[in-house]
């Protein structure tokens, strides 16, 4: 318990954090991550890259979702324009790797200013079911229009280098990862801290306030839908380059779907739940396989061949069950902890 | 001109699809404020359930209607109990993803039940071919409209004429006032839920012996929002007439157009909507007050 | 410390890199892997093939294994979703280190999961989805056994055509992907060669079962040949609104409607549809591969047994027969090496004999052209095996 509390500077009341404990473990974990390719198996690598990525993509659906509070579903078309602009300049005009991200990002970036334009007056729901319509719609063009995206072959996304290194596979590809899901994370913490990001949260919790006190709602919303997508836009360069070949069909509505659970099961609103969020449902179908298969007494075998459609029961019977015991979301629930650690033994 | 009328005429059969299960969704929104994922999934459970009776029963399609609508109220009432209710209070959004959870876990229940394989459904209805005014149809088509137009009458008269339709009305405009005058509003909210399960029962149903019994038919119910979204979330007569235009819409570019049009079709016909009226067709403008 | 520093970042990333040499082998087993279909809507044609591989390897073990070694079959699921494809291969080779694959469930999935077997150079066979974009370019270990379906719906329409089409327009239906692709091309080739009035061309997406406007349009055009490229429900939903619009039709399908549970859907249109399949789906073939198989299997299983279960089963047999070949010293390379030899492999009847010695490493080509029996609710052979 800490007493005795005093801020004397400006800078920080805008920090972080201020407690060196809390810098002190931020800086081991992120030690144990940089140092997590000499322990981990090459499998649980292409997981973790796998768990950043959604990071990245759902750490961007908070700044519209969670922060302005523009419900989207169109996170699936998104990802698939930043894969589509990275895939498309990397294997067919071989521009290097440290442009097409970026350039994946732009892409996304243009589009959802389509998507964001129509969208102004909309609220609710019928936000959500636009921004599901342009997801449609971005992934039928890009079906169609063959001549640039190959339309139903397909695209093999290969020749990535950076510094000498083939990202896209084993270590230099976790460390390009982690790489994109820190410098998302920052950006989108630093944003929050700014009047963008207090415009965003105005925008929130009463937005005709907002429009009151002078926030224009125009430009601040096509704020948070351009600097959304623009992450989002990355997230999808970055599948592009683990996956090494898309089409179309990999972009299905489940990824949309997926992105909002993880923000929702973590915690609408804040960036530490939408990370936990997107971690622990990567990790999720992993998890249940393992669990099933240490089922004892051969339980495993004796379900046959049903233990794969239990456990997709499974994942969502456990979404259910936390989101029934901890409305908040796993950020409800490491928030708990916290304070019963820190409080321990009073009670409040 | 018998072109341009083959094309209507299966755009409204789908179209009448589209609007018995966004009807189902508009009832929910409406008394619980809350959008039920899941309603797809439902239709798809309700219509194996039918499946299954009408294997084991041998009934023709009239008793089987009358059979499946008390056993899916039932299980609406189950599922609002049990992964609803429990909520009750929470944010919107939460109950939202719950109804998301429970969209998966039906989804794999059916498939673990009823296996993955597509059926061939007839919910005992004749299929010898029927010709109207030139234009032939399977009668299962002609029963889903007349369905359709049955469901949305019956609606209407029960939450305009009936005493719980009074009161779902009621808890749909402010729930407070509504405790406030003596609505059980939990009662209201599992009545809800028990209808718009009949409803999607009788969908469900219909569109199996329309289209295909499969595993995959829970896409029907997101493709069913656009319709919904068009008629405007809280009405319930929009959300047919938002089924039937989308129905006729994409029927009319795919044919016309083609280029997979009918896919977007309907979206972008939501999309150039909403521009012009932000809360559907007849939709009720929320006021916000400050 | 730069040196440290250094040798810490050469160790980081050096450290995915070792890999045993040949993995999946031991003295007494060697593993297989399937990457299949086995939850979601399309699982009943990754369970058919599991069971492929299933009774496939019980035979070989019952007959002794590999040269004394127990055949294991692996089996992942991917849902028919290409990005689990590429995690469950992931996990087939990094976690159970399996010597070779044999399920690669649909063609995107296998095109998603191909860049792992270059790098792995595992010894593959593709039977499922030999679509050409497999084999073109072709991949030193993949080995692809099945026919494409430009060369089924050529087959199809070509069968039609010599015992006589009826007068008309010759239309097509088919997806809008890489598969629907190749079923327009089959088709283009047979229309220009027989010099058939072409009706419309039309494309739809996967998963669609309102197909109303395709089948006015072509209705519209006279069409009275009908390439349907439409599988399981979609197929039978486009024969029915071609019987709502009493057309009368001849209509040529993919071989996915070979298999019983699509029969059962397209009966009731009561159209005598044909399909073309690389493998036999009824003869005295196909029974000697059930009676062999009841040993082996439940009854519940026998009664899934499909085509899907054949190609699986020839593909873990030919893959099989080359490792045995390799004798003792069994690895990767020999193991491409002996495919690459096979020439003429007897497959019992269920398929024309499987060579992979050709460039493509591409076998089975050879299409059967099968026509459903509304009356007798079965399929007859209408042609035996041949090359077009």
């Amino acid at each position: 318990m800490r007493t005795g509390h005093f801020r004397e500077k400006p800078g920080q009341l805008i920090a972080l954090s201020d407690s060196r404990t809390v810098w002190g473990w931020t800086l081991a974990l992120l030690v144990a991550l940089a140092l997590a390719p000499l322990v981990i198996s090459a499998y649980g690598l292409t997981l973790m890259v796998a768990a950043l990525i959604a990071v990245v993509g759902a750490i961007a659906l908070n700044i519209l979702t969670g922060q302005t509070g523009l419900i989207s579903l169109g996170q699936a078309g998104f990802l698939s324009v930043g894969a589509y602009a990275n895939g498309i300049l990397l294997a067919d005009y071989h521009v290097p790797v440290w442009i097409t991200i970026p350039a994946g990002g732009a892409a996304a970036s243009l589009v959802s200013l389509l998507v964001g334009v129509p969208s102004l007056r909309l609220k609710g729901l019928y936000l959500a079911i636009t921004t599901l319509a342009f997801a449609f719609i971005v992934n039928h063009v890009i079906l169609y229009a063959e001549p640039v995206t190959h339309g139903p072959n397909g695209l093999f996304v290969n020749g990535a280098r950076l510094f000498g290194f083939n990202v896209q596979k084993g270590p230099p590809l976790y460390y390009l990862a982690l790489a994109m899901a820190l410098a998302t994370l920052f950006a989108t913490l630093n944003l929050s801290r700014t009047r963008i990001g207090r415009a965003w949260m105005a925008i929130r919790d009463h937005d005709i306030a907002a429009r009151a006190m002078g926030i224009d709602l125009v430009r601040y919303k096509l704020l948070a839908f351009v600097i959304s997508s623009f992450f989002v836009g990355i997230a999808g360069a970055l599948m592009s380059l683990q996956l090494r070949f898309i089409n179309v069909d990999v972009f299905a509505l489940n990824l949309s779907i997926e992105a909002i659970a993880s923000i929702i099961f973590g915690g609408l609103g804040s960036v530490a739940g939408a990370t936990l969020g997107a971690v622990f449902l990567s990790f999720l179908p992993e998890a249940l396989r393992l669990s099933f298969a240490a089922l004892p007494f051969g339980g495993a075998d004796l379900l046959g061949n049903n233990v794969y459609e239990i456990r997709g029961i499974a994942y969502g019977v456990i979404i259910v069950l936390v989101l029934r015991f901890k409305p908040d979301g796993l950020i409800g629930m490491w928030r708990d902890a916290r304070k019963y650690w820190s409080q321990w033994p009073l009670a409040y | 001109m018998q072109f341009f009328l083959l094309l209507t005429s299966t755009g409204l059969v789908s179209g009448a699809a589209y609007g018995l299960i966004a009807i189902g969704f508009t009832l929910i929104y409406k008394s619980t404020g809350v959008v039920n994922f899941a309603q797809g999934e439902l239709v798809m459970l309700t219509a194996y359930i039918a499946f299954s009776l009408a294997q084991w029963l041998g009934l023709s399609f009239l008793p089987l209607v009358a059979l499946t609508i008390p056993i899916s109220m039932a299980l609406g009432l189950a599922l609002e109990r049990v992964f609803i209710r429990p909520m009750l209070g929470e944010p919107t959004f939460a109950i939202v993803m719950v109804t998301v959870g429970l969209a998966v876990i039906l989804r794999g229940l059916t498939i673990l039940i009823w296996g993955s394989e597509p059926f061939n459904f007839t919910a005992g209805m004749p299929t010898r071919v029927v010709v109207l005014a030139g234009v032939p149809f399977y009668p299962a088509q002609l029963w889903l409209l007349a369905a359709l137009a049955i469901v949305v009458v019956a609606v209407w008269l029960f939450l305009k004429f009936s005493r719980y339709g009074v009161a779902m009305r009621a808890a749909a405009g402010n729930e407070t006032a509504a405790l406030l005058v003596g609505v059980d509003v939990s009662e209201i909210h599992a009545l809800a839920w028990m209808i718009s399960s009949a409803i999607a029962a009788i969908a469900g149903l219909l569109f199996a012996a329309n289209f295909k019994l499969a595993p995959d038919m829970w896409f029907q119910g997101l493709k069913s929002f656009p319709a919904a979204i068009l008629g405007g979330l809280d009405s319930i007569g929009g959300a047919a007439l938002g089924g039937l235009i989308i129905g006729v819409i994409e029927s009319l570019s795919q044919g016309y157009i083609g280029e997979g049009m009918r896919e977007i079709a309907g979206f972008i016909v939501i999309i150039v909507v909403l521009m012009a009226r932000p809360f559907g067709l007849f939709g009720s403008r929320e006021i916000e007050r400050v | 410390m730069r040196t440290l520093l250094a040798s810490c970042a050469a160790l980081l990333l050096v450290s995915g890199a070792a890999r045993a040499a040949d993995p999946g082998v031991t003295d007494t087993e060697v593993e297989v892997g399937d990457v299949n279909i086995m939850t979601g809507p399309a699982a009943f044609v990754g369970k058919g093939f599991s069971l492929g591989s299933k009774i496939a390897a019980a035979e070989i073990n019952a007959a002794g294994g590999i040269n004394g070694r127990k055949l294991v079959v692996i089996t992942e699921d991917d849902g028919y979703i290409p990005s689990r494809s590429f995690q469950a291969l992931t996990k087939l080779i990094e976690v159970d280190h399996i010597f070779a694959l044999n399920g690669t469930s649909g063609t995107a999935n296998v095109m998603a999961m191909m860049p792992l077997i270059t790098d792995n150079n595992l010894p593959t066979v593709v039977t499922e989805a030999p679509a050409s974009l497999v084999y073109n370019p072709v991949r030193p270990s993949v080995f692809t056994f099945g026919a494409n379906y430009a060369d089924a719906f050529y087959a199809q329409l070509k069968y039609i055509h010599d015992h006589g089409a009826k007068d008309g327009a010759w239309g097509i239906i088919r997806q809008d992907d890489d598969f629907g692709k190749e079923v327009e091309q089959g088709f283009d080739r047979a229309s220009k060669e027989f010099g058939a009035k072409m009706g419309p061309a039309l494309r739809f997406k996967k998963g669609t079962s309102n197909f109303s406007a395709e089948l006015a349009q072509m209705k519209e055009a006279g069409v009275t040949v009908l390439a349907n490229g439409g599988i399981f429900a979609g197929a039978a939903n486009i024969l029915a609104e071609a019987r709502k619009l009493d057309m009368d039709i001849q209509s040529a399908g993919v071989w996915s409607e070979g298999i019983p549970a699509s029969a059962r859907l397209s009966a009731p249109a009561g159209y005598d549809f044909m399909v073309a399949d690389y493998v036999s789906l009824v003869g005295p073939a196909n029974d000697k591969f059930k009676a062999m198989a009841k040993q082996f299997v439940s009854d519940d299983e026998l009664a899934n047994i499909s085509r899907y279960t054949y190609v699986s089963y020839i593909g873990l047999k030919t893959l099989a027969h080359a490792m045995s070949l390799c004798g003792k010293d069994l690895t990767r390379a020999c193991t491409i090496e002996k495919l690459r030899g096979l020439k003429d492999f007897d497959t019992g009847g269920l398929s024309a004999p499987v060579s992979f010695d050709n460039p493509r490493q591409l076998s089975g080509t050879a299409v059967g052209v099968y026509q459903y029996d509304v009356k007798a609710k079965a399929f007859k052979a209408l042609t035996g095996f041949q090359q077009y």
